[in-house]
């Protein structure tokens, strides 16, 4: 439908528009990268106001022809959960171009069309329902951070880009010959279609739930897919190229980064591992959420001993993250929805608390903890602002954080699938780590005697950076206080796929779902 | 008879100009003369290729094989009529580049032009051959060409070595090609490639004979593509040659060369059900596999560690024959095609690289290493964005062509349960990421060095468009090579 | 099939027995007497007058290889006049298709003035 092309395109085209703009020109292009962005977050409502929330299928399907040979087609669609991160991406888009209004002074042309090819790939890789055309924009995402984080970064960019692009291609090259191998097995296998080949996403859904793929062989495949997908989140030992990637990126880099970038990651899991490998899923959910709890427990500790800001925010993404991947391998539906709850969160706190720590490096141009003390008089809409996206993070109740995280918390220790509650009870120490590193961060940095004299005159947060702040806390208080106006929107999905995961596993199907909308969604093509 | 003439137009067309392009230059002593009248020619080649493609095929004409003239030695149409289009058009990109490069570096000759056209020529023999001394005589044809190419800077001393060293070790290859060639006539009693996969079905064949001639011949075809163990003379070559003129090697030689092993092996390994041929096919095919294994990685280790660019990228046209090599291995449709499509891609992005350093080369090689490139965004933004999209499509990163060539190969080794072969090809690739970004990352992240280089285009901003114009094209909409090259085989 | 190759088997074997057999014959039961004459380099005859390992000009080559090309084109033309009755026009066709192509290529050799000695 025209409303998802519209919402994919408009930023590419947007990026062919800044092109032909004259690099001279700095406000225009700064302000038309704006417009396109705040048009597409408000086309994306339209999105939300047509979705039909009943439905757990696949809605606003585009199907377009592309590569007959391997069956591989233009398909775009959205369901509840990947709804809520196209919506995230399209709100966080506008805060990125803002915020880099400051935070970008040096070849500002390149850099608004590599951040709107960016927003054009990031909600591709959202609304793909064709595995190729997901990998192309999985992949296409690749060259317009690597150029962000290496050419607009800090000091150490350039290991930091190299690090970051190299481990993302190492996951995701792995998982290109998972998908040729799925492609041809099951085009060629079981479906025996023209091609012998397809990467139709709906297909293979259906083909694999009738005649999965053998263990032994499934096993292999979602750990490519899985290997991928954790690199990017960053699941515990794949972790090490983040804190580098975030502390380099430009704050509106380490915005978009940590908002959008790492949620690719969990939605793969979701999409792909838990939907199309699931005897496989139930083979390595204790691994994969062992490794989430210590992630949950490695990225506090590392937090609580960084000096910088900006790492110990990016090491508090590698904690928070592990809820998510929890939530998601516990494979209820509240773990699922946590999850994905979560995942907006963390787009909206950490992302908050990156822009706030860009602003406070913009005046001060150190990000060091030591070098701050009392900030609180002398930037106090600032340290409001401050309070709340660390009371987000940290999980205080009515604000988004705690939502997300006691649903995941809740989905794993009810889970018959983890069935161990050891697992719960060492995240929730995360919880109280969480409370500890920001706080004390925050006690720090606020608190205390102003005795650094060039912290003596820092001016409090300007009109733009209001603009830039409000909505974000809108949504942490929403999501905090009335959450499910944004749960209903990805609870049939959910439940949808936990349906097929108890009844893979234990044969019976737990939720009743609105009953007009039972049926497969057309999977013809 | 007529309408096979139809069919030759090509042939015909290539040879005339080959043939009054030397006359020329031996009779007439302004350059521009031969250059205009080389691409002249080019363009008529690409006319009447396209022509042949439109025309309907043999079969549909109801002619006898036996009546032609070529007594069914030639092959028309379909992939030949093909290839004819893209040799021509690599032919004429490297033209259209060299002028400026070629005048600016040495003193301009005639004769550089008419070798290209040769080498062309040779080229489209190759495509069209459909009997073993066709393609033995398009080999040479193009080989001896390129021995002259590579020497073609005769005043400067690494020319000199790189066609010394090209040629001793080509001309050994040969050898091993040619009595390849012999064996195998010896085992399936024909030169005529259709004559000898009814041999090889029927089983009449010498079975000894026919594992020997089949491995000489892939040695010989091996060292023409630069693939491991015989690719020990390609970097250095291509290093040393005119920077224009071994863009044109490595890209549509190799791409030839590549069709040659397409034409020879998809007759030698048929697939049916004659247990000792099975077992015969299977034996080649692995050996292919683990030669495109050990080529790829090997070109991208060695090219790990290179600070000069020229010799970086011979280096990874080393690794892409490996790439190029999966798809020989697989010996299935999806595979050739694969090598068609990929050979497009690879033409566009080697020589659209190799072009670009010709831009900013000066004084015979220098300006080419690895620092030389710093902050060239800053310098000349162009070049350097038409440098990261070679760069990136040689990498594999979609959207660009280099990426679904890539994927069209994997899913021919996966079709042909070569899964091995293809984890391989990915780290492989994995490892050549680094040094590709490498160059982006100087060209981008570091700052420009003191003195600015110069970019001195000429025409060779053409062929410039037409390989990224053709990168993203390609790599958007493959189908639109991708369905062509389908129904070939 | 393999009876076929028995002559050939025998041909090797003679012809190598024979000549290896007169090889060592002459070298047993001949003569030695060396003289100066007989220890100098041979020459048709002649005296030589100084060494015979010397760089010479590369024109000998030259002209050597464009001798070759010549005449091997005998080798085409002389069995096609033979029978050109039989060869008919196809034949008239590619013999002159040969004459054109070598012609321009002696055009090329003259022009290039790889024939000029000085």
């Amino acid at each position: 439908m025209a409303i998802l092309l519209t919402i994919l395109f408009l930023p590419l085209a947007g990026a062919f528009l800044l092109m032909l703009v004259n690099k001279k020109e700095a406000k225009v292009i700064q302000y038309t990268a704006l417009a396109i962005s705040l048009a597409t977050f408000v086309i994306s409502f339209s999105l939300m106001a047509h979705f039909d929330s009943n439905n757990p299928n696949f809605q606003f399907i585009v199907n377009i022809e592309w590569i007959k040979q391997f069956d591989a087609g233009f398909r775009i669609g959205v369901d509840g959960m990947s709804l809520l991160l196209v919506m995230l991406t399209a709100f966080i888009a506008p805060i990125t171009i803002l915020s880099s209004f400051s935070a970008i002074e040096k070849r500002q042309k390149e850099y608004y069309v590599m951040i709107l090819i960016l927003q054009f790939a990031m909600t591709g890789v959202f609304i793909s329902l064709d595995i190729f055309l997901f990998y192309i924009f999985w992949e296409i995402i690749l060259i317009p951070m690597y150029f962000i984080i290496g050419i607009w970064g800090g000091k150490d960019r350039l290991y930091a880009t190299v690090k970051f692009f190299i481990f993302t291609v190492v996951g995701s090259l792995f998982m290109l010959v998972a998908i040729v191998w799925l492609g041809s097995y099951v085009g060629g296998t079981v479906l025996h279609n023209d091609a012998g080949f397809t990467t139709n996403f709906m297909v293979i859904q259906h083909a694999l739930d009738n005649q999965p793929i053998p263990l032994d062989i499934q096993k292999w495949i979602f750990l490519a897919f899985a290997l991928s997908f954790c690199i990017k989140v960053p699941l515990f030992p794949f972790h090490t190229w983040l804190p580098d990637a975030h502390t380099e990126a430009p704050t509106p880099g380490s915005v978009v980064l940590a908002a959008v970038l790492l949620k690719m990651g969990t939605y793969g899991l979701i999409r792909f591992n838990l939907d199309l490998f699931p005897q496989a899923s139930f083979y390595y959910a204790p691994i994969i959420s062992t490794l989430a709890v210590v992630g949950i427990v490695y990225g506090a500790l590392v937090a609580m001993v960084q000096t910088d800001m900006k790492r110990l925010v990016a090491y508090s993404s590698v904690s928070h993250l592990g809820f998510v991947v929890l939530g998601i391998f516990s494979m209820t539906v509240e773990g699922i929805q946590g999850g994905i709850i979560q995942m907006v969160n963390h787009g909206l706190s950490t992302g908050m608390l990156f822009l706030l720590v860009g602003m406070i490096y913009e005046r001060r141009h150190t990000r060091d903890i030591a070098e701050f003390g009392g900030i609180a008089r002398v930037m106090p809409a600032f340290t409001v602002f401050f309070s709340i996206a660390m009371f987000a993070s940290v999980g205080l109740p009515g604000l988004n954080g705690f939502v997300g995280e006691f649903l995941t918390l809740f989905g794993a220790f009810n889970s018959p699938f983890l069935n161990n509650w050891s697992y719960t009870i060492v995240a929730t120490s995360g919880v109280i780590f969480a409370a500890v590193y920001l706080l004390w961060m925050f006690q720090r940095v606020m608190f205390g005697a102003n005795t650094n004299p060039q912290n003596h005159a820092l001016k409090d947060i300007s009109k733009r950076e209001w603009a830039l702040l409000v909505p974000m806390v809108v949504f942490i208080v929403w999501i905090g206080v009335y959450p499910s106006t944004f749960m209903k929107v990805s609870e049939n999905s959910t439940k949808a796929l936990v349906n097929k995961l108890y009844e893979k596993k234990f044969g019976y199907k737990p939720y009743a779902l609105p009953a007009s909308t039972q049926q497969k969604a057309n999977i013809k093509n | 008879m007529g309408i096979e003439l139809q069919y030759l137009l090509p042939i015909i067309t290539i040879s005339f100009f080959v043939v009054t392009a030397i006359v020329f230059d031996a009779l007439l002593q302004n350059k521009i003369f031969s250059f205009v009248w080389s691409i002249i020619g080019l363009i008529v080649v690409i006319g009447t290729a396209s022509y042949t493609f439109v025309i309907p095929s043999l079969e549909l004409m109801n002619l006898s094989k036996e009546g032609l003239i070529t007594k069914n030695m030639v092959f028309f149409g379909g992939y030949a009529s093909f290839f004819d289009i893209v040799f021509a058009g690599a032919g004429l990109m490297t033209i259209l580049a060299s002028r400026v490069y070629i005048k600016r570096e040495y003193k301009e000759l005639n004769e550089y032009y008419s070798l290209i056209l040769i080498t062309v020529s040779g080229m489209m023999l190759i495509g069209h051959s459909n009997n073993l001394l066709i393609l033995f005589i398009g080999i040479e044809i193009m080989s001896i060409s390129f021995y002259v190419l590579a020497g073609y800077f005769r005043n400067s001393i690494k020319s000199i070595e790189a066609s010394l060293k090209y040629f001793l070790l080509g001309s050994f290859a040969t050898g091993f090609l040619v009595y390849g060639i012999a064996l195998l006539y010896g085992a399936t009693g024909s030169l005529d490639l259709n004559i000898i996969t009814s041999n090889l079905i029927a089983g009449k064949f010498n079975h000894i004979y026919f594992l020997l001639g089949s491995g000489l011949i892939l040695i010989g075809l091996s060292f023409k593509v630069a693939a491991f163990p015989f690719h020990q003379w390609a970097p250095d070559v291509y290093q040393g040659s005119p920077t224009v003129a071994s863009g044109f090697m490595s890209s549509a030689g190799k791409a030839a060369a590549m069709i040659a092993f397409i034409i020879v092996f998809k007759h030698i390994l048929p697939a049916v059900n004659n247990p000792v041929l099975i077992k015969d096919t299977h034996l080649i095919q692995n050996i292919i596999a683990v030669l495109a294994a050990c080529t790829m990685l090997l070109g991208n280790f060695t090219a790990l560690a290179q600070t000069n660019v020229k010799r970086m990228l011979a280096y990874s046209s080393v690794a892409h024959a490996g790439y190029l090599l999966i798809g020989i291995a697989s010996n299935n449709s999806t595979g050739w095609t694969g090598v068609l499509f990929y050979s497009v891609a690879y033409i566009l992005m080697q020589l659209g690289a190799f072009i670009v350093l010709s831009v900013i080369e000066r004084n015979e090689q220098s300006n080419l290493e690895l620092s030389d490139f710093a902050g060239l965004s800053r310098s000349h933004p162009i070049l350097a964005a038409l440098m990261a999209v070679f760069m990136l499509s040689l990498a594999g990163i979609p959207p660009f062509a280099g990426f679904f060539g890539k994927y069209y190969l994997f899913v021919s080794a996966v079709k042909a349960d070569y899964v091995w072969l293809t984890i391989v090809a990915v780290i492989s690739s994995i490892i050549s990421m680094y040094y590709y970004i490498g160059i982006i990352l100087q060209m981008y992240f570091k700052d420009p060095r003191s003195v600015a280089l110069e970019a001195d285009y000429g025409l060779a901003r053409i062929p410039l468009f037409i390989a990224v114009a053709g990168l993203v094209i390609f790599g958007v909409f493959p189908s639109l090579l991708a369905d062509v090259a389908y129904y070939f085989f | 099939m393999t009876l076929e190759y028995i002559p050939l088997v025998f041909m090797l074997v003679f012809g190598f027995g024979i000549a290896t057999v007169f090889m060592y014959l002459s070298e047993i039961l001949g003569a030695k007497r060396s003289t100066k004459e007989k220890n100098t380099t041979y020459e048709s005859g002649m005296t030589p007058f100084k060494t015979a390992r010397d760089r010479f000009s590369v024109k000998f080559y030259l002209v050597a290889m464009l001798f070759l090309v010549f005449d091997i084109e005998i080798v085409f033309m002389y069995p096609w006049a033979v029978q050109f009755k039989q060869l008919g026009s196809t034949g008239f066709i590619a013999m002159m298709l040969f004459i054109v192509l070598l012609l321009s290529g002696y055009i090329y050799v003259i022009k290039k003035g790889a024939l000029k000695w000085d």
